[in-house]
């Protein structure tokens, strides 16, 4: 806690805004449903309703309304992008860890794998996933982390390498310390900060790739994300002529744009606070 | 600063990872230098004649237009026909002689004679002869192409006894009598005996020659993976001067983007857009008759609970179509007929029961039970917001759904193959033959669902060659459907098509048909 003031004061504006928003989007996931009067499935009024009092964001082509659909993705996408950067960022460092203090065969083969996950583009890969796994959220966590554990593993594993050779840890094997004692002991509190950025990316990285797969159908079709809100109001044959975009499309942009802008400024400021090179 | 410049840089790759994913997902090709003319240039041209006249409309790939490669959906099988002629073609009011200048049924109506026309002349400047269409007519029944070939009475019942030919007449025989057989004659694609004869397996013939055809246009260019074609007139054509010279199918994301700008001609409005287009003299409205449209399937075979004639019912009271007609389709769609026939069809019956949205009198019927079942769409913008309204007013009553959005080519062949319980199907030809009730709820059209009465009336409904006789059996048949629900209608759609009429006004349609592009006779001379 009293680190997270720390940070907090020595965040930029932009940073302190951020975090403010971030709260914000948290809040709403979490209470979300409370906090609107309408269902986020079940139509409440007419379609097209253009946002007033009763409905803060207007109403959709079904006539269910925006802002507790807004908050229904905000669920949705927080879950994501946590989850998968939680998946990614543990195994990549242990993967990491491993490779960087053992070396060998299996730091050579892992270390390719990661290059051939790096160059490979994935959003088609996870688009062919997507499909082979099926829709549903477990799913998608899992096809991101299968491309994202590569970021913290490198880092990891390049921190081990320098570490290894300190002489506290020096003197900690000489005294017969295994690689448990030492992760623990030694590798974690010195990986933590640099992988904590990363993660902080990585739930960037979720819930841009949740929206783009539902913004491409690939999730489930009667969920509601933020992906999917888009994908319904781009397919509205002729929305640019009418009214309909101004707050059809725009809530869910603005959505998500403000959040991974968001996420992105906190992830600027925690490199500067823990000082460290990515 | 330099570090200050690359964070700033973090943020804009956030944004364009967003621009980029919404580029992905609109499928723009290089539409861009195509035809963009303003719409006074473009009247110049019609106005002139010099340069030959271009139509552009929204493409997609639809197969190559062979009779045995292209889709099975209108799209695919209309731009196929625009490459092969047949005996008759559909008109506005209905059948045409086209291939066959005259034709002919004995009195006992068993022999259909068709008088050739002569001096048609194939794409690679071969003469037609009688020989080719004995020949299509014989090849295409040992190998039915895409739309199968209907020569049977029942299911499999081939009522065909003979085929000759006699001088410039093709003459065929039946053992039985049948409504519908003149038009299922007169559809067969005629395709040349030179290049088909010595084909074993025509499904796997690719060769380029498998689009020479003796239709108005030629296949010139197709490109499966952009979705483009292109359709030249074809300069030797026996008929009908071509008035358009070259149709071709660029891929659009949003239609009336693509129309607005003058990339395509042509595009499908919805009422939402009515006003934009309404007041203007540029630009005319037509509307689509109600001959396309939705339903959901049952399979009484995955799905046994649905063998319980109070389920299929409790499902039609269940669902508000009207509901769904003025959301998903924007008002711009009609009730079906509940015996399949749609309102807007000259066999539809105006008496036949109807299902009012009563989720009362659904949960009556169900009687306190629950269902659940699993609805299988595609994953079309229309059918997942169907799907959603439908998920609502069903479990209203007590019936679980569970949407599973598959790809519409998934879709069609989990339909054919019967893989599902529920299903949401969207289809055109609905106004077509009452045949096609038949093919619909006969003989195990519906997989698990069988009905003496319903066969037993198709089956009469096509023996009968009296159109009085005929129409009151298909009526009759329509009110056995309506009680039964073996499947269930939710709505015709009767959408508008804007054009530019300065470009070209030949635009018509079909009499059983709701499409304007996909008419021959929209790109011919004389109607």
């Amino acid at each position: 806690m009293k680190n997270f003031l720390l940070f907090y004061k020595s965040s930029s504006i932009s940073g302190k805004i951020s975090m403010l928003m971030i709260a914000l989007v948290f809040f709403v996931a979490v209470f979300g449903t409370a906090f609107s009067r309408h269902s986020a499935f079940v139509p409440s009024d007419s379609a097209f309703v253009p946002p007033n009092t009763e409905h803060l964001l207007g109403t959709d082509d079904l006539g269910i309304d925006l802002w507790a659909q807004i908050c229904e993705g905000a669920k949705l996408s927080l879950t994501i992008g946590i989850f998968s950067a939680l998946l990614s960022g543990i195994a990549g460092s242990f993967i990491g860890i491993i490779c960087g203090y053992y070396g060998g065969f299996f730091d050579k083969f892992v270390m390719r794998v990661s290059d051939i996950l790096i160059a490979i583009p994935s959003l088609p890969l996870m688009i062919v996933m997507g499909v082979f796994f099926g829709a549903g959220i477990q799913n998608i966590i899992f096809v991101l982390a299968v491309f994202s554990w590569t970021g913290p593993a490198r880092i990891a594993r390049s921190k081990v390498i320098s570490l290894k050779t300190e002489k506290h840890v020096l003197v900690a094997e000489s005294y017969g310390a295994g690689i448990f004692y030492l992760t623990f002991r030694h590798f974690l509190p010195e990986i933590f900060p640099v992988v904590m950025v990363s993660f902080i990316r990585l739930v960037n990285r979720g819930i841009v790739s949740e929206a783009s797969l539902s913004f491409l159908g690939l999730g489930d079709p009667t969920a509601k994300s933020w992906g999917l809100i888009l994908n319904h109001a781009i397919s509205f044959k002729g929305i640019y002529f009418t009214d309909f975009w101004k707050w059809w499309l725009v809530s869910p942009f603005a959505a998500i744009t403000l959040t991974v802008l968001a996420i992105s400024f906190i992830a600027r400021d925690a490199e500067k606070f823990l000082d460290v090179k990515l | 600063m330099r570090n200050l410049g690359k964070k700033i840089l973090l943020p804009i790759l956030a944004l364009s990872m967003l621009l980029s994913l919404s580029a992905c997902g609109s499928k723009t090709g290089d539409t861009g230098d195509q035809e963009s003319k303003s719409p006074v240039e473009s009247s110049q041209a019609n106005n002139d004649r010099e340069e030959p006249l271009v139509i552009t409309l929204s493409g997609g790939d639809c197969g190559y237009p062979s009779p045995y490669l292209h889709y099975s959906r209108g799209p695919g099988s209309f731009k196929m026909r625009l490459v092969f002629d047949s005996l008759l073609e559909h008109g506005e009011e209905g059948l045409i002689p086209w291939l066959a200048e005259d034709y002919n049924i004995s009195e006992d109506g068993l022999t259909y004679t068709f008088k050739i026309r002569e001096g048609v002349k194939w794409h690679d400047g071969e003469e037609m002869s009688p020989e080719d269409v004995l020949f299509s007519f014989e090849y295409q029944t040992a190998n039915p192409p895409v739309g199968g070939i209907s020569t049977a009475l029942g299911k499999e019942n081939n009522i065909i006894t003979d085929m000759t030919i006699d001088g410039n007449n093709f003459i065929v025989t039946l053992s039985q009598k049948s409504a519908a057989m003149l038009n299922n004659l007169g559809s067969v694609r005629i395709i040349p005996k030179h290049i088909w004869e010595n084909v074993e397996n025509p499904k796997e013939f690719t060769d380029e020659v498998c689009g020479i055809g003796c239709g108005p246009y030629m296949i010139t260019e197709y490109n499966k993976e952009q979705g483009t074609y292109k359709f030249e007139a074809f300069k030797d054509y026996w008929g009908q001067n071509q008035e358009v010279d070259v149709i071709q199918f660029v891929p659009v994301s949003d239609g009336i983007l693509a129309f607005d700008s003058g990339e395509i001609d042509l595009t499908g409005i919805t009422p939402d857009v009515y006003e934009k287009y309404a007041h203007s003299d540029e630009y005319k409205i037509i509307n689509n008759p109600g001959f396309w449209g939705y339903k959901m399937g049952f399979n009484l075979e995955k799905a046994p609970a649905l063998q319980d004639i109070n389920v299929r019912k409790a499902i039609a009271y269940a669902i508000n179509r009207t509901d769904l007609i003025d959301k998903v389709a924007r008002g711009a769609a009609i009730l079906p007929g509940e015996g399949y026939i749609p309102q807007q069809s000259v066999w539809y019956n105006k008496n036949v029961k109807a299902y009012e949205f009563d989720p009362e009198k659904a949960k009556d019927l169900l009687d306190g039970k629950t269902y659940d079942f699993k609805l299988t769409i595609s994953s079309s913008n229309d059918e997942v917001r169907m799907a959603e309204l439908i998920k609502l007013n069903l479990a209203d009553v007590g019936i679980n759904i569970t949407v599973e959005s598959v790809d519409s080519k998934t879709r069609d062949s989990m339909y054919k193959n019967g893989e599902y319980q529920l299903i949401l199907n969207g289809y055109g030809g609905w106004g077509g033959d009452p045949e096609l009730l038949l093919s619909q709820y006969a003989y195990g059209a519906i997989p698990g669902y069988s009905n003496e009465q319903i066969n037993k009336l198709c089956d009469e409904q096509l023996l009968e060659t009296d159109q009085a006789k005929r129409m009151k059996i298909v009526y009759e048949l329509q009110n056995v459907i309506a009680d039964e629900v073996p499947q269930l209608p939710l709505y015709n759609t009767t959408g508008m098509s804007v054009y530019r009429p300065a470009k070209y006004d030949g635009w018509t349609y079909m009499f059983d048909h709701h499409e304007t592009t996909h008419p021959k006779i929209s790109y011919l001379a004389e109607k």
